[in-house]
């Protein structure tokens, strides 16, 4: 009986989902709720977890609850400790949830909710979730190894230089990029530009608070500073009314990329207690309530979606970034469906934390479902925009105009009606003075969350405060990555320099703290200043090159995976890891391929180069351009090459050992049963 | 210096958290709540997990267990250690994108 009503519950999710994504899919023309988007992802990860993930744990991964894991073997109560699954799994969703899955989809809203939608589901449950959950299972197997100590062992040394190279690229494209989102959506804003400069004494006043006066009340402190927060948001609309503060704060881009430069090697040369431990926690505590209060606030107000299902621009014309649906598309969502980065937390502190193998399923494939549950709610925030209004605030003044009137004439002549009047009022009631060309995805992903709320909870009158909420909760978060960002990249380098000069390797010595932070500083710099430079807005080139990256990085974990999944002699499962491996390889080297050698210069670097050459234009700044479309053009193929090698060490790996020619022996540590196993039989 | 009135909180803590070692089945499962037929008693573990992971993801479990392994008393001096301890694991961890 019981059984039964198993089975019919599943096929009444299975029929839900089916019907979920069929209107999703097959609706035109007309309007649809945002919840059926919800429903199609409830369902989607209901049936993906319970069955692919299963199927994944029990044939291809072989879980076994009586072998003790690194967490309870080595348990040292600091690195590793066994840790309740629930506990874990929160951390471990602390710690992949960024600003990709929310800036990711409300660009790809430019070809309609369709597309995005889907790839964000399937990719997810195919590829991201299969990716986190078997590399935190390789890891737990081999002592919490790191990805790249994996892909040495399991590939050979080159895959190892390859992930490191990748990583300290990847680190380098993302700072870059998201402090180019924080500076596009903080120019001319003196409201935001106040409320984040405030986020910095409120962080110091944290780190004082916490270790001074009440010293581990971390929460405490927490709920301290975001209050602080909500009063600086609350303060900020008198800082810009007033004519002397609201001049005060307003900055031009350049001014703002200046400043956030000199802010990102202050901050990483700070005492960690100070400034980036407290905005950590912070950025945390109002990251995890914001999303919470972002799904509510969707399944209760239940908002209409504007947008189109596809847009005519899937054929590459798009304004917010060029490129066809595929690749772009798949490079432009990124983290929503999958990410390299998250094999990065599955082989690091994660593994540490299992207490039991067969809980890595949970951890792994569950906490990758939640990361992209969020990426269709930034998608469904996106699309509740009237497509005009979206289309105004992300597109770039190189394609749309500067002037208001003439970006409303252009985006209403794509069949998407916005006026140079409706959009400033919608300007006065978020608090902004213009909300053309902001570029970057996070003013169109607040003016959406602002607009899902405030149609219900206070109307209007609250509108601008929801906005500035959505902004600051962005900017505190990429903030905060580039503070910890430019440090890992900083120990990233130490490492390696440490080989070559034993007192530049000292994390401790400060003239190599000052060199390695200026380097990787001046690293995400440059790519923050080539964007805020760029005509066409600089996300149309640095967000395809950060998901090319990071697409790349899962290619690496991929590789590893699928090389270990042949040597553990399961090559009758072998398309689990390889099937993403082989879509995520088209995707990406179509991408690199087009990004580089493209002849349409809003999409290839070099025509963009050679367009800009013919065009004779005079003047240092377009010597400038040139050089930075070169560079991009030379990043991009360094790091295609390089994920091509792994790739060919891989399959060479494959062959030796499918032919027999080397014995399948993987690098796991021996059996030792599990005393929680043990307990739980007695 | 040692902070009063702090212990307690973290002995409930590390209480809490050795109770969740132990038990294998995990204790805030639907199921085991639906039989028992006590939604109170459900929510209420729910509040618990829910703050033992903030307490986790904050790392106030992680200087709970820090006062554990040494022995120690909250207070600013312990905790400075604890921070000089941690610094470079915390540091090194990856913020994901």
């Amino acid at each position: 009986m019981h059984k039964l009503l198993r089975v019919l519950i599943w096929v009444a999710v299975a029929a839900l989902g089916a019907l979920a994504v069929s209107t999703v899919a097959l609706h035109r023309g007309e309007q649809i709720n945002a919840m059926w988007l919800v429903v199609a992802a409830f369902c989607s990860y209901a049936l993906g977890y319970r069955f692919y993930s299963k199927f994944i744990a029990a044939k291809v991964l072989s879980l076994d609850p009586q072998r003790a894991t690194p967490a309870e073997r080595l348990d040292n109560g600091r690195d590793f400790v066994p840790t309740n699954k629930w506990v874990v799994f929160g951390h471990h969703f602390a710690a992949i949830a960024g600003p990709g899955p929310l800036v990711g989809p409300v660009l790809a809203a430019q070809f309609g909710y369709l597309p995005g939608t889907l790839w964000i589901l399937a990719g997810s449950v195919l590829g991201g979730c299969v990716q986190d959950f078997v590399i935190l299972l390789f890891s737990i197997r081999r002592d919490g190894k790191s990805l790249t100590e994996m892909a040495k062992e399991e590939i050979g040394r080159v895959g190892g230089a390859v992930a490191y190279i990748s990583v300290i690229s990847i680190v380098v494209i993302l700072l870059g990029a998201t402090a180019l989102i924080v500076v596009n959506a903080l120019k001319s804003s003196p409201w935001g530009t106040f409320t984040i400069a405030m986020t910095i004494p409120i962080a110091l006043l944290m780190g004082l608070y916490l270790r001074r006066i009440r010293p581990g009340k971390v929460l405490e402190t927490s709920l301290i500073g975001f209050v602080l927060v909500l009063v600086a948001i609350w303060g900020g609309q008198w800082v810009s009314q007033n004519a002397w503060t609201a001049r005060a704060f307003t900055f031009t881009a350049p001014t703002l990329a200046i400043l956030i430069i000199v802010y990102g090697f202050a901050a990483s040369a700070m005492p960690v207690w100070l400034l980036l431990g407290p905005r950590d926690y912070l950025s945390t505590f109002v990251k995890l309530g914001t999303i919470a209060v972002l799904a509510t606030g969707i399944v209760i107000f239940r908002p209409t979606l504007h947008m189109p299902a596809l847009t005519s621009f899937i054929d590459g014309s798009g304004p917010v970034f060029a490129g066809k649906i595929f690749p772009f598309g798949f490079i432009i969502i990124a983290c929503g469906a999958v990410s390299g980065f998250h094999s990065l937390i599955s082989s690091g502190t994660t593994p540490k934390l299992i207490r039991r193998e067969s809980e890595a399923r949970m951890v792994g494939y569950g906490a990758m479902m939640a990361e992209s549950l969020v990426a269709i709610m930034a998608m469904i925030a996106a699309c509740v925009l009237q497509p005009g209004t979206y289309f105004a605030i992300s597109s770039p003044a190189g394609i749309v105009g500067q002037a208001p009137e003439a970006a409303a004439a252009t985006i209403s002549s794509w069949g998407f009606p916005v006026t140079a009047a409706g959009m400033h009022s919608l300007a006065q009631a978020v608090g902004e003075q213009t909300l053309f060309n902001r570029t970057g995805g996070a003013p169109a992903f607040a003016v959406g969350m602002a607009n899902i709320f405030s149609n219900s909870l206070g109307g209007q009158a609250v509108m601008a405060l929801w906005y500035h909420f959505a902004i600051m909760f962005e900017a505190l978060f990429i903030l905060t990555i580039l503070d910890a960002g430019t440090r890992v990249g900083r120990f990233m380098i130490q490492d390696a320099l440490g080989h070559v000069w034993k007192p530049l390797g000292r994390t401790s010595w400060y003239p190599s703290i000052l060199a390695t932070s200026a380097m990787i500083v001046a690293a995400w710099g440059w790519f923050l200043w080539q964007g805020v430079k760029d005509p066409l807005g600089g996300i149309n080139s640095l967000w395809p090159l950060f998901g090319i990256s990071n697409q790349l990085l899962a290619t690496v974990a991929l590789c590893v995976a699928t090389t270990i999944i042949i040597k553990m002699g399961k090559i009758r499962y072998v398309a689990v890891t390889l099937v993403p491996l082989a879509w995520l390889v088209s995707v990406t080297f179509t991408a690199s391929w087009n990004k580089i050698f493209n002849p349409n210069p809003r999409i290839g670097f070099l025509a963009h180069a050679q367009q800009l050459a013919a065009s004779n234009a005079p003047g240092h700044e377009v010597s400038r351009l040139i050089v930075n479309d070169r560079l991009d053009a030379l990043v991009t193929g360094l790091l295609v090459s390089m994920v091509a090698l792994i790739l060919l060490q891989s399959l060479v790996e494959w062959a030796r050992v499918l032919s027999g020619r080397k014995a399948p022996a993987v690098k796991e540590v021996p059996f030792v049963a599990s005393r929680f196993a043990t307990e739980e039989q007695g | 210096m040692m902070v009063r009135g702090r212990k307690h909180g973290v002995d409930e803590m590390i209480a809490y958290q050795e109770s969740s070692r132990e038990s294998t089945e995990p204790r805030a499962h639907l199921s085991s709540w639906l039989k028992l037929g006590s939604w109170t008693e459900g929510i209420k573990e729910m509040a618990r997990m829910l703050i033992a992971i903030l307490r986790e993801i904050f790392d106030e479990s992680a200087y709970a267990r820090f006062l554990s392994l040494h022995r120690l008393e909250s207070s600013i001096s312990t905790y400075a250690t604890f921070l000089r301890e941690h610094e470079v694991e915390k540091v090194r961890r990856p913020r994901c994108c």
